[in-house]
């Protein structure tokens, strides 16, 4: 049987996932996230949970939105920074 | 070519402007949507509360929420005066598809003496600076440590 991660034995049954791991091409699918409230600029209270505290978006990773509702969240973000209802840099 | 849309707008007002009377300050900041041949659907106060970051040396401001519906090349002319108006001290223009039924809800009555202005310049230190500056104090008043009794 050929072996598709081409790395032999090595890191098969490791702690992050063995054979299921990371980078592996038979990784779990993702599990889709979808937004709990709307994505609007308004609602800063469920936005703020998206940023870190220095004040950076989470990446899709984190989120676990699809591409289409992260670009809103990113949007979302930028204009209540632009208006003042959020910060550009938080905690540093 | 003509073509109406329907935006919306959040404009943050400046509390000094504000304490002198809401409705002569509404109704200067409406007058500049209808100054472009906008048609104004609503405006109302969204809320009043500290900003993220200062503007104009302001800490606080008064966020008022418009919707109208404009020709689409006159709302350049719009941005243009909001950002020469002195009351108004930052505002978002954004398209929307529909105005939430929300909008045409009365206004809620607000006392506009309550509205704090807050300025950066006579602003009293924020608590982190505070609890810095305690931090590099001498710690006297520390208890020394109790030493384990011996059984």
């Amino acid at each position: 049987m050929s072996n598709f991660g081409g790395g032999g034995d090595r890191g098969e049954r490791g702690e992050r996932g063995g054979k299921r791991g990371k980078f592996s091409r038979f990784a779990a699918p993702r599990k889709l996230v979808e937004p709990e409230e709307p994505l609007d600029y308004k609602n800063v209270g469920y936005l703020s949970k998206f940023v870190t505290p220095n004040g950076k978006i989470q990446s899709r990773k984190r989120t676990g939105f699809n591409g289409q509702n992260q670009r809103m969240l990113a949007e979302a973000i930028k204009r209540a920074r632009i208006i003042g209802l959020m910060p550009f840099v938080g905690r540093t | 070519m003509e073509r109406n849309r329907t935006y919306e707008c959040m404009c943050v007002l400046d509390n000094r402007e504000v304490r002198k009377g809401w409705q002569p300050l509404k109704d200067a900041v409406t007058a500049l949507f209808t100054k472009h041949g906008a048609q104004v659907l609503s405006a109302r106060r969204w809320d009043e509360r500290r900003l993220a970051y200062p503007i104009n040396l302001q800490l606080r401001g008064t966020f008022l929420l418009t919707y109208f519906k404009a020709d689409t090349q006159q709302v350049a002319n719009i941005r243009r005066d909001m950002q020469f108006s002195d009351s108004v001290l930052r505002s978002l223009i954004v398209s929307c598809t529909e105005v939430p039924a929300e909008a045409y809800t009365p206004e809620a009555e607000f006392d506009v003496n309550a509205v704090q202005v807050e300025d950066i310049r006579t602003a009293a230190p924020a608590p982190a600076a505070v609890a810095e500056e305690s931090a590099e104090a001498p710690a006297e008043a520390e208890e020394a440590p109790v030493a384990e009794e011996k059984s």
